[in-house]
């Protein structure tokens, strides 16, 4: 991959740099490092040279505003290739370019093969090709890193796509008559997912359960859990299991399955029996949601009786009795994780808060939302107030029944 | 807004006043700080949480990984908090089953259980 001759035509044209070229130049030569400015000098080449007497010196003087290395390979303490390494390990985003005897041009090519740019024969080098040779390194180690960062942002984009399917759903809720709308957001920190998970099942009897929880903390390791214990709820759904003992069972999942012994997970739960009227809610260490009645402001439903975060008491320690909730012919429940509260509100350390949310929601009902737009329309002015995306990452969900209202299964 | 860690020593306690915010970003400063004081063999904690403006999930997350961190050596954890909203997640989540909360530093540093 190496070039013998650069010329104007080889690889990308060298980008004309707006500041002069930083180079550290590592010489233990007296005479050689003046050679080296010398020939820079009479190419008229813009750089600034700093002069390190040894790869010790040199590892000292590196920083991120060094553009490239030359590293003279016949350095008392570089012995073999170990000098180029340790230079590469300290700065692996500059530009290395190394200088070799006539005699050990081919330890150029190792160098190369270590990881170096490339390697000229002091003997042959002149100042417009050691200046091309410095900008040709320079550029080829930028484009190796946009491409290095490309890869691995794409990777990373997958995973969380990957991730993000396997936290969000398709309800099956057909045939409850129920409408249901949700949204997740992630949030800001480097698209870094968090472990917001939530689900709706309806189960054989045509009870409709519907569940939204957060595994604490963010990354890759916290969203997978969300997804495992996704599965496991609808799950322990589908075979039957409910209330407090489906949560005590999935508390022994994720002490199991959890990484550190400071993750936990909050969960909100409602079972909604065909046709009764009322719910059974169920809150481990998650905000209480809010009833949405038809005429009046919405507010929180009562959580006295709250159970504690899952995974939060050692042992079989916990309990999470069921809340009655009368909901009446027509209701409507909105679910959310904590970044819906969490929200900025002005430029101090003030937040949305409970309070703030239900204000909020209550001017988009007032301007006549519903459903997908309600929950859009709120995130939106969340997010306003916040003035920027919000450093969490937010679900929330929209679940309720219109008498003659239309009838929706899908997101 | 950032975070602030000092410590000091009350006694048999060390206490950690924590000032700021605590969130995705700052918390692995206050998990970094539970750590290296487990590691220099103070188990028994004062975290005053009076200076702190906002805590979320990762941040319990990391309080309680001190906790079990310090008990692990016979220890203990309590926090300082008369903050309304503070004390409501801890109420929230059920973290006022697990740690010990008091009103003053003085009287977390006497405190026994």
């Amino acid at each position: 991959m190496r070039h013998d001759t650069p010329g104007p035509g080889v690889g990308a044209a060298p980008a004309v740099p707006s500041a002069p070229l930083s180079l550290l130049l590592v010489e233990d030569d007296a005479g050689d490092a003046f050679l080296v400015e010398e020939l820079l000098a009479e190419a008229g080449t813009d750089v600034r040279i700093r002069w390190a007497k040894s790869v010790r010196e040199a590892a000292r003087l590196l920083n991120p505003s060094v553009d490239c290395v030359l590293l003279d390979l016949g350095l008392p303490d570089s012995a073999g290739l170990d000098g180029l390494r340790r230079l590469i390990e300290a700065a692996p985003g500059t530009a290395v370019l190394v200088l070799t005897g006539m005699s050990d041009a081919h330890r150029g090519a190792a160098a190369v093969a270590a990881g170096a740019q490339d390697y000229l024969v002091k003997q042959e080098v002149d100042g417009s090709l050691l200046t091309r040779s410095i900008q040709y390194a320079v550029e080829r180690k930028r484009a190796d890193e946009s491409q290095r960062r490309l890869v691995e942002s794409e990777l990373r984009g997958q995973e969380n796509a990957r991730l993000e399917r396997g936290l969000l759903p398709t309800p099956l809720l057909e045939g409850s008559g129920l409408h249901f709308a949700s949204r997740y957001r992630p949030g800001r920190s480097r698209a870094l997912l968090g472990g917001d998970f939530y689900d709706a099942v309806r189960d054989a009897d045509g009870t409709v359960h519907v569940m939204i929880g957060d595994v604490c903390g963010h990354g890759p390791d916290e969203a997978a859990l969300g997804v495992l214990l996704r599965i496991a709820w609808r799950t322990l759904v589908l075979a039957g299991l409910t209330g407090r003992r489906l949560l005590r069972t999935l508390q022994q999942v994720l002490e199991h399955e959890r990484d550190t012994e400071e993750i936990f997970a909050t969960l909100c739960m409602v079972e909604i029996p065909a046709g009764a009227g009322s719910a059974g809610l169920h809150l481990a260490g998650h905000p209480a949601p809010v009833a949405i009645p038809r005429q009046g402001a919405p507010a929180l439903l009562p959580a006295d009786g709250a159970g504690p975060a899952l995974g939060l008491l050692p042992g079989d320690g916990g309990d999470w009795p069921r809340i009655d909730v009368r909901l009446g012919e027509e209701w409507q429940l909105l679910l959310y994780t904590d970044g819906l509260i969490e929200g900025r509100v002005g430029r101090g350390s003030a937040r949305l808060g409970e309070d703030g949310m239900i204000d909020l929601l209550g001017r988009q009902l007032a301007a006549g939302h519903a459903g997908q737009a309600l929950i859009d329309r709120t995130l939106a002015e969340v997010e306003r107030l916040n003035g920027d995306a919000l450093t969490d990452d937010v679900a929330v969900l929209l679940l309720g029944r219109r008498p003659d209202g239309p009838v929706a299964g899908a997101r | 807004m950032d975070l602030s860690l000092s410590t000091r020593t009350v006694g048999d306690r060390t206490v950690v006043e924590v000032g700021g915010e605590i969130d995705v970003y700052t918390a692995p400063k206050l998990r970094e700080c539970l750590v290296e004081l487990v590691n220099e063999g103070n188990y028994h904690l004062v975290v005053d949480m009076e200076g702190v403006d906002f805590l979320d999930s990762t941040g319990l997350g990391v309080l309680v990984g001190g906790l079990k961190r310090v008990r692990a050596h016979e220890g203990s954890l309590r926090l300082v908090c008369n903050q309304e909203r503070i004390l409501k997640i801890f109420r929230i989540t059920g973290l006022t089953k697990v740690f010990p909360i008091h009103a003053s530093v003085d009287e977390a540093a006497s405190a026994t259980d």
